[in-house]
């Protein structure tokens, strides 16, 4: 009886294992590739985030219901060309079975992806690309279905600004607004929407001046916005890390002493503080994120759950880059590129979760998830919910910023942040 | 009027940038007819050199400018014993493309060792801004163009007052024959690109405290190539005029052309400026013309 027993269990065994084992076997492959290093810049910090992010997911964070996520990531150095060959070659090496998920970076690699990743392979693709081309009105779900945004378009950031001036310009007449713009894709993307919707709510754009990244002066263009009395200047396409900011930001404290200077979401950020010092005091910008990371860093307030968490992540896997000075190239200089590498994690686990729970672990499947996702992203936006239904997270927030030079020893150094001055915006909720 | 003046000026001061570092071109060229392309990786050099005597070991400004000069003219030695001596003797075409190597060598290493982001830089020297209310120089420039000249200043006295200046004037003129009269060139050379690195620091000194530091400012050392070809490869005078004459036309069409929708042109137009000299004089506006006699 017992060896019967033995044999028949024996046999069931073997049998569910046979049948079982294909699906059991499935694993869930997701690429992720991050600007860390290259000419350009070496931003490490994306993929340290990203690294504690996934690692936590599949450990304490349970995975996906329990299964482990097989993640790549790979550093495409601000190279489009690089960030197109990885894909093409991980779509070639892997199932689409299981590699159902990929995230990019910069709007220099979704324009040569976008047949591939919309019309081929149809896998769904998260950037960090704000472009107003792919992800605005004349792009969007209906074109590039597969695409999405980690943040709200250059175009909606630009006229939250005008927005804000129109809200608080308190002197006579038409608010006077002079826009900079660098000559690249990204200065101009977002650029002529801005303007079209400044002289849709009444603001005179009195000057328009591309402005060089390889710029060695500024007086010129300060001079020009100057003589055309601009009282506000939206700087717009640049990086705060760059040389350039400083020489604009410098000069321009100088020449327009009562102009407000605005900017968009790479401006809006701690190295602006460390690089421009008090040039950066009273800077007004938009931003996608929860801009907290003061100088020094133990001021920062730990209000919003997501910097909490990033923070805590930080100091738990990472504290000696934590604690180094900013003149370490070892060190977390900015917190939003460790906490930006660690939302894409936190996203990932999210979408494929809610894939999984529908019953579809497929690239359809986590579509499907991402166009239903309704969520506070942690609280990341003070507790505001967002859908995907444009393919860009919509939300936006104002920040100012207070910068003291104080006196450390023998050197003069930059104290400060960057602090919200409004609500969250949902750009999908306003009619612009 | 006023414009014209507030433009001319503006341009003015950062060519005489421009200048010096056309200055560090010329002055290779004539000692070894070779283009130092890793110009902009040798400002940056200096500048780093600097920025750590100043900003990291707080010498004062009076020390630390000095010392990081003599920094960056070592630097700049050693690098031309490492890579350009081993040249010598042989096409200057060598030599040029030896340089193209080298900037991106120095670029990597200086990414190696600084990383890639800026560094703030603000040298807070005495405010002598001119602000008339219409027109306005601001300080940091004005102290550039200042120790722009000055440096020229020092070269040229260097060259046509020192013994050192003769013995480099004439290997310059015929490396064969200073040799003949017991110069030793290999030593001309190294106090060439010693002096030329030096040269190129004050430029990056001035050109950072505009703004900030980085790998990326290696740039700027684009410039210096319309500022040669327009001014004349091998002409000293040349270099100043064509370093003035880049400033002034990016700060012209940046007044009065961009306004006009033309935005973006102030970056085109020095090389623009350049194909018109080279179509009237092929040789620079001071450049020494050439006669072969075959």
């Amino acid at each position: 009886m017992n060896r019967r027993l033995l044999v028949v269990l024996s046999c069931v065994l073997i049998l569910s294992s046979v049948v079982l084992s294909p699906a059991s076997a499935k694993e869930i492959k997701v690429l992720s590739q991050f600007p860390m290093s290259g000419p350009v810049g070496a931003l490490p910090e994306f993929g340290w985030g990203y690294i504690d992010g996934m690692n936590w997911v599949n450990g304490e964070g349970g995975g996906v219901n329990g299964k482990k996520i097989t993640w790549f990531l790979e550093d495409f150095r601000y190279d489009p060309t690089v960030e197109v060959a990885n894909f093409n070659k991980y779509c070639a090496e892997m199932s689409r079975d299981e590699f159902i998920l990929a995230t990019g970076y910069i709007t220099g690699g979704l324009k040569p992806l976008a047949d591939k990743v919309n019309k081929e392979e149809k896998i769904p693709w998260l950037d960090g690309s704000y472009s107003t081309e792919i992800f605005g009105p004349d792009g969007g779900p209906s074109k590039y279905p597969y695409y999405y945004s980690l943040g709200a378009t250059y175009g909606d950031q630009v006229k939250a600004l005008m927005r804000w001036i129109k809200q608080n310009h308190k002197g006579k007449g038409k608010p006077r607004v002079g826009m900079v713009y660098s000559p690249t894709a990204w200065g101009k993307d977002g650029t002529p929407e801005g303007i079209a919707y400044a002289k849709k709510i009444g603001l005179d754009v009195v000057a328009e001046i591309e402005y060089p990244y390889s710029a060695t002066d500024a007086t010129n263009e300060c001079m020009q916005l100057r003589k055309a009395k601009a009282q506000y200047v939206i700087y717009h396409g640049y990086s705060g890390a760059s040389g350039c900011t400083a020489i604009f930001f410098k000069t321009a404290k100088k020449v327009l002493k009562d102009v407000q200077l605005m900017g968009t979401h790479y401006t809006t950020n701690r190295m602006s503080i460390l690089v421009c010092q008090e040039a950066y005091d009273g800077y007004v910008g938009v931003a996608t994120r929860p801009f907290l990371d003061a100088v020094p860093r133990s001021k920062t307030p730990m209000e919003n759950p997501m910097i909490k968490l990033a923070h805590e992540f930080a100091q738990k896997y990472r504290p000696e880059e934590y604690k180094r000075g900013v003149k370490d190239k070892d060190a977390i200089k900015d917190m939003f590129l460790y906490m930006e590498g660690l939302t894409y994690a936190l996203m990932i686990q999210k979408v494929l979760t809610d894939a999984d729970n529908a019953g579809d672990l497929s690239r359809e499947g986590v579509k499907k998830a991402l166009d239903n996702l309704v969520w506070d992203f942690k609280g990341m936006f003070g507790g505001k919910k967002f859908s995907y239904k444009s393919h860009t997270i919509p939300m936006m927030q104002i920040f100012r910023a207070e910068v003291k030079m104080v006196q450390m020893g023998d050197a003069t150094v930059p104290t400060g942040s960057v602090n919200p001055i409004t609500d969250w915006i949902n750009s999908d909720e306003i009619k612009w | 009027m006023i414009d014209l003046i507030q433009a001319v000026g503006s341009g003015m001061l950062v060519g005489l940038v421009y200048s010096l570092l056309g200055l560090c071109i010329v002055l290779i060229y004539k000692a070894s007819e070779a283009f130092n392309f890793a110009i902009g990786e040798f400002m940056v050099v200096g500048s780093f050199l600097f920025y750590i005597l100043f900003f990291d070991l707080h010498l004062p400004f009076i020390i630390a400018l000095p010392l990081g000069l003599a920094a960056a003219a070592g630097a700049g030695a050693i690098i031309q014993r490492l890579a350009i001596k081993p040249l010598i003797g042989r096409s200057p075409i060598s030599m040029t493309i030896v340089t193209l190597g080298l900037a991106f060598f120095i670029r990597a290493c200086l990414q190696l060792i600084f990383g890639s982001h800026s560094y703030s830089f603000f040298l807070e020297l005495p405010d002598i801004s001119i602000d008339t209310g219409e027109l306005l120089f601001l300080s940091d420039p004005i102290w550039a163009g200042i120790l722009a000249l000055s440096a020229f200043g020092v070269v040229m006295f260097f060259l046509f007052r020192t013994r050192w200046g003769l013995a480099v004037r004439a290997t310059s003129e015929n490396q064969a024959k200073a040799m003949a009269f017991g110069i030793n060139a290999r030593m001309i050379l190294l106090i060439v690109w010693a002096a030329s690195s030096a040269c190129i620091a004050i430029a990056g000194i001035m050109i950072s405290n505009f703004g900030a530091l980085s790998t990326m400012s290696s740039i700027v050392g684009l410039r210096a190539i319309p500022v040669v070809l327009i001014g004349g490869m091998d002409s000293i005078g040349g270099a100043l005029i064509g370093g003035i004459i880049v400033g002034v036309c990016e700060s012209m069409v940046g007044t009065y052309l961009e306004p006009l929708g033309l935005i973006g042109f102030k970056e085109v137009a020095p090389y623009i400026l350049l194909l018109i000299v080279l179509l009237i004089r092929p040789y620079g506006l001071f450049g020494t013309v050439r006669i072969e006699r075959v």
